[in-house]
């Protein structure tokens, strides 16, 4: 009996778009209203389980609501209706190297960056020699980050974030960071963290990446779902789909 | 309940963030932490030029204490309210200032604005240990003042984290709240008895008696003001050298507490839209 690391129930998300909006007082008096809107429902009425140990992909079109569904797993949107329920720690990875500060070193950020993705001081201080090795920039760990090449900010930036160690990984299009090399030990760190009974939820346009790691899927289509099951069948009905309208 | 369990959970992301502010601020300068004084310095020599040597204001000398300088009475006054200033001002701006980590990122928004008073409050108790140095070289006898000092140094942060609370939350929907507030300081700095003796308004007012036939005088009035009590607490304290009527020190409590709570609803209630509204 396996059970569900995460449950998301009758998911409704709304946005406005606005076709009049104003942000200062000035315009908000004169107008008489501080904005013209319409509702639009980015997600609407998505249910779905991960099952516990699980890797999970999310797959459609661009503006199908993926990252918006992924950013509620995430606590970064509010749904308007529905629920989501956890089961243990959940980390976000939707962008490496949030809250770096440029003129701080690498050292003083792995600590900052830690603190901010909810890690212990004395976790980090576990876990720094592995961040570090992971990243490959031991040499200039020193420096201040903003003499790091791009590849070598985003390498620290992943190394923190894979290292937090969560039941549940939310990641975005993030796997894509680095070298080649950086690339193998990272699909490395997912093995790995599958076999350690994680659950991971990613979205992906890569099907070649979805259709190797993932067990399940989900493939939105205009806030909806459409179909979930085995990863294999669903990536196949939603290539389909897109050759068909081709 | 769960919620102060939250913030609580992020004492350590709030430090680092307090670090981070204080750690990057005067790095790449050759003076470093001494910037953080040239501030108020220049502000201290300025004002005693204008208002000592040019308008000739002659503030009571301390008493009990017996100091009669002007540039350590305008300091004791000064100081309190530049940290107030700028925990306000960058206080509001904190949230659209890592605008990319609150889009990215779930931790307990709070930290942002109170980090702020974190930095600023570090600043100002260096520099409020530079003048206490002044203070007791120059003869006065603080000593046994400190605990209450620190005591209302502690309330008037509470009171500045709770206007910046809810000032940083108006600042996302309407950007004018940035400005609007930096004009709203200037006067309220004038209004407050900084840069000159309370006397002097008390003057004024008894000369015009009740207003519009009634019993308010113009002191009643001025005296709304909370930093007004914060000032005279703290000058008491530092420059006369005497305790504050428990009064004063209630008030300034009650100002804290109130302000404080009503940022923090203000802030829980928007709390959730952050990202969306950034």
């Amino acid at each position: 009996m396996t059970t569900n690391a995460v449950t998301v129930d009758h998911l409704s998300k709304k946005f406005r778009l606005y076709h009049e909006r104003n942000q200062s007082i000035k315009s908000a008096i004169m107008r008489g209203r501080t904005s013209v809107h319409e509702d639009f429902w980015a997600l609407k009425d998505v249910s779905f389980e991960v099952p516990e140990g699980s890797t999970f992909g999310l797959i459609g079109s661009n503006g199908s609501g993926k990252s918006t569904l992924l950013k509620c797993l995430a606590k970064i949107y509010y749904p308007e209706k529905g629920s989501i329920g956890y089961k243990g720690r959940v980390a976000a990875l939707l962008e490496v190297g949030s809250g770096f500060h440029p003129e701080l070193s690498g050292r003083e950020n792995i600590f900052l960056n830690g603190s901010i993705l909810g890690m212990k001081k004395a976790e980090i201080t576990k876990k720094f020699d592995e961040i570090v090795d992971f990243s490959g920039v031991e040499q200039f760990i020193d420096q201040p980050v903003k003499n790091y090449s791009s590849g070598m900010y985003v390498r620290l930036g992943f190394s923190v974030a894979i290292n937090v160690d969560p039941d549940v990984l939310v990641v975005d299009e993030v796997l894509s960071v680095g070298d080649a090399e950086f690339q193998e030990k990272c699909a490395q760190k997912f093995v790995d963290f599958k076999k350690a009974g994680k659950t991971v939820i990613l979205v992906s346009h890569a099907m070649g990446a979805v259709r190797s790691m993932c067990d399940h899927a989900a493939w939105l289509s205009h806030g909806e779902l459409v179909s979930i099951g085995e990863a294999k069948p669903t990536i196949d009905a939603y290539l389909n789909s897109l050759n068909g309208a081709a | 309940m769960s919620y102060i369990k939250e913030v609580f959970a992020s004492r350590e992301l709030l430090a680092n963030l307090t670090l981070r502010e204080i750690r990057g601020q005067y790095k790449r300068t050759i003076f470093g932490r001494l910037w953080s004084l040239v501030n108020p310095l220049a502000a201290m020599l300025t004002y005693t030029l204008v208002f000592r040597f040019i308008l000739r204001l002659t503030p009571a000398p301390g008493d009990p204490s017996g100091l009669d300088i002007f540039a350590l009475w305008l300091l004791c006054g000064l100081l309190p309210w530049t940290f107030f200033q700028s925990v306000v001002t960058t206080g509001m701006g904190s949230l659209l200032a890592n605008a990319g980590l609150v889009q990215k990122v779930y931790f307990s928004r709070i930290v942002l604005p109170l980090s702020v008073v974190g930095s600023v409050g570090y600043n100002w108790l260096f520099e409020m240990g530079v003048l206490l140095v002044a203070l007791v070289l120059f003869g006065a006898f603080v000593w046994p003042f400190l605990p209450l000092v620190l005591v209302v140094m502690v309330l008037l942060a509470i009171f500045a984290s709770g206007l910046s609370l809810a000032l940083a939350v108006a600042n996302i929907h309407f950007r004018d709240t940035q400005y609007f507030v930096s004009i709203i300081m200037q006067i309220w700095m004038y209004l407050t008895p900084i840069i000159y003796p309370i006397s002097l308004v008390q003057d004024q007012s008894d000369a015009h008696g009740g207003l519009f036939g009634t019993n308010i005088t113009i002191m009643n009035i001025y005296q709304l003001n909370p930093l007004e009590r914060f000032v005279s607490v703290f000058r008491n304290l530092l420059y006369d050298n005497r305790w504050p009527p428990v009064n004063d020190v209630l008030l300034c409590a009650v100002w804290a507490a109130a302000a404080f709570a009503i940022g923090l609803w203000i802030f829980r209630k928007n709390e959730k839209g952050l990202a969306e509204a950034l």
